[in-house]
């Protein structure tokens, strides 16, 4: 089997030593590069061609989120987790929406890392157990607070099914041929879905996902 | 600054002591004109008074002497009258007693006026009105007799009456006149003093008036020139105390500026520094964890050892967001606005809803910062002071500006009665950007809090 290639930026010299010592003991991984910026992760990211990078937040010149934005766009093949040490909506937002796949926190990176890096590979989303956790609680506690009505009530079982399996990463295409259904109407259903839930971009819909504990 | 610091407080007292001596010579310089002009007035006006009641004096005097005169005149004519027709027509008894009662009151009517007058005047002028009356005694004492002749005898009566009593009539008519002369030569004297008494009047009326307006003259420039010199040191003080004012705000500004810069510094340590080197030391710890095989005290240190770590980052990552959240500097103003209320609202049970219309991700950073500590300091007061249960927090950027409103439904107050430090520091970081901060609250309502920060166009150009 051919290994995973992965490329590990973070300006932290100690931490990213440590990931290396992690990935390194993994026989189908292959780390191909390390950066220290998001400007040096741009430019390697396009000339080593990784399946996955695995990118701090934090970092000079360019921040991980800009430079996921750039990878995501100039070669879509490649996944990016993002590392960070906040489990806030508003970084698993931006990272979603920058098009990274992957939310690791860097205190459980050491846990979650290869099962991160093998799913997003895969096209599937990952985030730290961590961050659905706190993402689930902050969902329950603004809706008891405003004394709203679960939206995900709305939705019949057949737009549950479609709403995971687009969370999990899946194309229309791919969803499509899993419940034998035409392509055309699983973007109807998945139209329907956005409205029911007030959602506007495929990134909000997997923070909803990930919110109500239908992926991790 | 130093050198001059120690003799300022000897200038100011010194100053002090002049303006107050030059204040005194002021008020004693304006009392002493007033005074003056009040002399004046005072003095003319009991000048002329004196002047009138001589002149009608002198006037009343002359005009009683000449009706005197005039008295005698009458007497005379009326007597020798009333004697010829003695002689020439009345036989009648009846009728010569009717005569001579008349020549009788005449007599004593002059001779009365007569002696009035002469007892009405000062020694000097007694003179020709004594020989007046003596020519007249004389006169009363000739035409006498000729009242006690008898009808026969009336021829002689003629006689006397032609040729004396006629006679005495015409020199005491001549002495009348005399009298009249030196009546009005008087008169002619008494205007003369008249005209002199005005001349010297006038004479010292200029002399004080000349006095006067030097004397005012000196006093105007004197108090133009002191007025000159407070105005100015008044304008020195001003710009002083406005140079004073400036270095004020500039020293806040500098203050908020490094209080923020700390912060930042503060919180980019322990995130970047502390907290990545804590991550990586659990990245070791598990690194080590999966090389031992076995189980035993040695994996249960380095759980141990795992755990504590955890904890630190925590501890760590939430201090460093206390003091300035990374959100700001990572993802702008929205991310980090959003963050705060979710925080707050976790921390407080307060409801924060956040909407951010068209915000920029890059804003400068001082409009970044502002806004933010704003909505945090409001977002505090709200849950502290004004127990509310709902705050709605709205910021919108337009062309040239940003707004931001925080309304909350708790506990109003009275925004002229209460200048709270927040309330003073929000101020203080709103009007350094040039914007205006608004407070609209009511204890019976809640509060809403308005701010208006101008943009530089340099920022509007970015947004995306």
């Amino acid at each position: 089997m051919k290994k995973l290639r992965v490329l590990l930026a973070d300006d932290h010299i100690v931490m990213r030593a440590g990931l290396r010592a992690l990935l390194d003991r993994q026989p189908n991984l292959e780390v191909v590069g390390e950066c220290e910026n998001g400007r040096e992760t741009v430019e390697l990211a396009a000339s080593l061609e990784p399946d996955v990078v695995v990118m701090d937040v934090a970092m000079p010149v360019l921040n991980g989120i800009e430079a996921a934005k750039t990878i995501v766009t100039q070669r879509p093949a490649t996944a990016v987790v993002i590392l960070s040490m906040h489990a806030d909506e508003s970084y698993v937002m931006r990272a979603l929406k920058a098009g990274a796949r992957g939310y690791l926190l860097k205190d459980s990176a050491a846990a979650d890392l290869i099962s991160a890096i093998q799913a997003v590979s895969q096209n599937k989303s990952f985030f730290s157990p961590k961050v659905s956790r706190i993402l689930a609680e902050d969902y329950v506690r603004v809706l008891k607070q405003r004394g709203a009505v679960d939206s995900y009530d709305l939705l019949t079982s057949r737009e549950r099914e479609i709403l995971q399996l687009l969370a999990e990463g899946k194309a229309n295409k791919e969803v499509a041929t899993a419940l034998n259904i035409s392509s055309y109407t699983v973007e109807t259903h998945r139209g329907h879905i956005l409205q029911k839930l007030n959602l506007h971009n495929p990134a909000e819909l997997v923070l909803y996902a990930v919110r109500k504990g239908i992926i991790s | 600054m130093t050198e001059k610091k120690p003799d300022t407080p000897l200038a100011s007292n010194g100053r002090g002591r002049r303006q107050l001596g030059s204040r005194g010579a002021l008020f004693a310089g304006f009392g002493a004109l007033l005074m003056l002009t009040a002399i004046i007035c005072v003095d003319s006006l009991r000048t002329l008074g004196a002047f009138a009641t001589h002149n009608t004096q002198i006037r009343q005097e002359l005009l009683s002497r000449e009706r005197t005169l005039e008295q005698v005149r009458a007497g005379l004519y009326e007597s020798s009258n009333i004697a010829r027709d003695y002689i020439l027509i009345e036989s009648d008894p009846r009728a010569q007693e009717i005569l001579r009662t008349e020549l009788q009151s005449i007599q004593n009517e002059t001779t009365a006026a007569l002696t009035a007058c002469i007892q009405s005047l000062s020694t000097g002028k007694k003179e020709p009105f004594e020989r007046l009356a003596q020519e007249l005694e004389h006169y009363w004492s000739t035409i006498g007799p000729i009242f006690a002749l008898r009808s026969t005898e009336k021829n002689l009566g003629n006689a006397v009456l032609r040729g004396y009593v006629l006679k005495q009539n015409a020199e005491i008519l001549a002495i009348t006149k005399e009298v009249s002369a030196v009546n009005d030569d008087e008169l002619r004297e008494a205007d003369r003093r008249i005209a002199e008494v005005l001349a010297q009047f006038r004479h010292r009326l200029l002399m004080v008036a000349t006095i006067a307006f030097s004397f005012g003259l000196i006093l105007a420039g004197t108090t133009i020139i002191y007025a000159v010199r407070l105005e100015k040191s008044a304008e020195e003080k001003y710009h002083e105390s406005l140079q004073a004012q400036r270095e004020l705000k500039d020293l806040s500004k500098r203050l908020v500026e490094a209080e923020e810069r700390e912060r930042r510094a503060i919180s980019r340590e322990l995130h970047d520094e502390v907290g990545q080197s804590l991550n990586a030391l659990l990245l070791d710890v598990e690194n080590l964890t999966e090389m031992s095989s076995e189980e035993g005290p040695f994996r249960q240190g380095l759980q141990k050892i795992k755990t504590l770590a955890e904890n630190c980052v925590n501890e760590v990552r939430n201090m460093a967001l206390l003091l300035r959240p990374s959100m700001l500097d990572d993802l702008g103003l929205v991310a980090a606005l959003d963050w705060q209320g979710r925080e707050v609202s976790k921390r407080t049970g307060m409801v924060v809803d956040t909407v951010e219309e068209n915000v920029s991700d890059n804003l400068p950073e001082d409009h970044k910062t502002c806004v933010y500590r704003i909505v945090q300091e409001a977002l505090n007061n709200c849950s502290k002071h004004a127990y509310a249960k709902n705050v709605w927090v709205v910021v919108s950027q337009e062309p040239h500006h940003l707004r931001v409103s925080i309304e909350d439904d708790g506990k109003g107050f009275d925004p002229s009665h209460v200048h709270g430090l927040g309330l003073i520091g929000m101020n203080e970081r709103v009007s350094q950007l040039g914007g205006v901060l608004k407070v609209d609250s009511d204890p019976a309502r809640g509060t809403l809090l308005r701010v208006d920060l101008p943009l530089p166009s340099a920022s509007t150009d970015r947004e995306n």
